[in-house]
């Protein structure tokens, strides 16, 4: 099932303004061009680049 | 012998000094300090042009007159008493408006926040405070900080006080047209995509993106929490390393804020770049520029190599992600924290923005887990490059400023997207965090031409140095915008 941009936002409670749809559309598929394959990137790499610090933001010494 | 009061030498200096506000700090500071120039007198001379030129360029939010010169009177006293701080104690300045003020409206220039008013003042203004900084005002900015033209539906444009019908950049418009005019001496803005270093670009003013971590943002209202920065805008690189110098410091009330201590940054503008390694990428950093703009950049570069630098090529592959990793990212958490209110009053936003915070919402946890796998991996070909190079040299912005209204930019006779074009050198360095400075390199024009300084984590010294060179080596550094020539 493919949702189309418009009930994406709507199932999320968000009424995309109608003149934005075409727009959001072209915008959206400009950054998956962008995107590309991501050839090159070791996007499965295991060293995930979002990292947790335990003991709080920071760590003093 | 007769005692003179230092205020009667206040008030003689001041009728021998014309044009207070096209100073910058660095000459303005040695005035204050030697009590040839009185905070008060500076201070109503800044207030004045800027009331003066706000029909004209629209750069202030909100003025506080009467405030800042009871401040000033207070300056007076402690310079008076021999209680000089430093380069910016008696400086009049005005800050973009989403950095909070105690007890003051702050805005973000948009419409929900029109009444919003801070408990506490951010960390930045607590430091320029206590640095004798003397408050004049707010200045606009892109709504929530969120776009490049300054072109705001709630508060009116601003303008380029180079030419009045072409945008300052943004977000920080309000920042770079108020110091470009003189309606501020310096400013801060903050930075997520080149927010500081656009309109510093645009404006031909010096904007510093200093290391992620090297400023507390703690009192910022955020656009997107791992790309933000706070930095300094200002007439000259002197000035900024001075502001640099102000505001940097680790902040426990800022959990992205890192522990490092604060270098002198003045003392390391020596000019001296015998031997200095530039680093340049042609694939990216150069591809697809106006071609005066890569004209003056590269020029810039060759009186450089003239004094002793050297060029070297350098290849950066993945950044052919950046611009996906840097969107995927910036929409993601912009439209996480404005979630609630896209859902409520989406109609409270200006359009240009709505469409962006609806666009965040398309991208899926995979999306932006991968865009930051993405961002650690352009990251880490940074790390590299910087073993071999001092430092990376590109032109801040492809292009010139463009007209106010259009959404799109000339570079060289086709019509291409503003945004895309405008934040394509500038968003490389928020991924990264690495600092970067753009400093004026030339004209196309009377459009001001800006040149961009990356460096390695840390090493804002370095990339101010590089772009003390590159400023004393500009033969039009002097030269500046009349907002008021076509009266």
């Amino acid at each position: 099932m493919s949702l189309s941009i418009q009930q994406l936002l709507e199932n999320k409670g968000i009424t995309p303004k109608p003149e934005h749809l075409e727009l959001l559309k072209t915008r959206w598929e400009g950054m998956q061009s962008l995107r590309s394959n991501l050839e090159g990137i070791a996007i499965d790499d295991a060293d995930i680049a979002v990292r947790s610090i335990p003991g709080g933001d920071h760590i003093d010494n | 012998m007769m005692q003179t009061s230092p205020y009667v030498v206040f008030l003689e200096v001041i009728t021998l000094t014309t044009d207070l506000h096209l100073k910058s700090v660095e000459e303005l500071a040695p005035l204050l300090a030697s009590k040839s120039l009185s905070p008060v007198e500076l201070t109503k001379a800044i207030l004045d042009f800027a009331e003066e030129s706000q029909p004209k360029i629209n750069s202030y939010m909100a003025f506080y007159r009467e405030e800042a010169l009871a401040r000033a009177k207070e300056v007076e006293q402690e310079i008076l008493q021999g209680h000089y701080k430093g380069m910016y104690h008696g400086i009049p300045m005005a800050l973009k408006d989403n950095l909070y003020f105690k007890d003051k409206i702050t805005t973000m220039s948009s419409k929900i926040h029109k009444d919003f008013v801070s408990d506490y003042d951010a960390t930045v203004v607590e430091k320029l405070r206590d640095a004798g900084v003397i408050f004049t005002g707010k200045l606009s900015m892109h709504e929530y900080a969120w776009g490049i033209t300054n072109n705001n539906p709630h508060y009116g444009p601003v303008r380029n006080p180079w030419d009045l019908d072409k945008i300052p950049g943004g977000s920080s418009g309000g920042s770079g047209a108020a110091v470009a005019a003189g309606a501020s001496v310096a400013s801060l803005g903050t930075d997520t995509a080149g927010s500081i270093r656009i309109p510093s670009s645009a404006c031909g003013i010096v904007g510093l993106k200093p290391t992620h971590g090297r400023v507390s943002k703690n009192g910022c209202y955020p656009l997107a929490w791992s790309l933000d920065h706070i930095g300094p805008m200002t007439k000259t690189v002197k000035d900024a390393a001075g502001l640099l110098e102000v505001i940097a410091g680790f902040d426990h009330r800022d959990p992205t804020c890192v522990n490092v201590p604060v270098d002198n940054y003045e003392k390391q503008l020596t000019g001296n770049i015998k031997d200095l390694v530039i680093g340049i990428n042609e694939e990216y950093f150069f591809n697809n520029v106006d071609a005066d703009v890569e004209k003056a950049v590269r020029a810039s570069i060759q009186s450089l190599v003239d004094s002793g630098a050297k060029v070297e090529v350098v290849r950066i592959p993945s950044l052919q992600y950046a611009e996906w990793a840097e969107l995927v990212t910036s929409l993601s958490e912009a439209a996480a924290i404005h979630h609630s209110d896209l859902q409520k009053r989406p109609q409270d936003f200006g359009d240009d923005i709505r469409l962006l915070f609806e666009l965040g919402e398309l991208p899926s946890a995979v999306d932006y887990l991968q865009a930051q796998q993405v961002r650690r991996q352009i990251k880490q070909e940074f790390t590299e490059i910087f073993n071999k190079v001092d430092v990376l040299i590109s032109p801040t912005l492809p292009v010139v400023a463009s007209t106010i209204g259009d959404d799109f930019a000339e570079l060289n006779g086709q019509k291409v997207d503003l945004i895309d074009n405008i934040i394509r050198f500038t968003g490389p360095s928020n991924l990264t965090g690495l600092p970067a400075l753009s400093v004026p390199c030339g004209f196309k024009g009377n459009l001001p031409i800006g040149l961009q300084i990356i460096g390695p984590a840390f090493k804002e010294g370095r990339i101010l140095n590089v772009g003390y060179a590159v400023e004393q080596a500009n033969p039009q550094r002097n030269r500046k915008p009349n907002i008021f020539a076509n009266i």
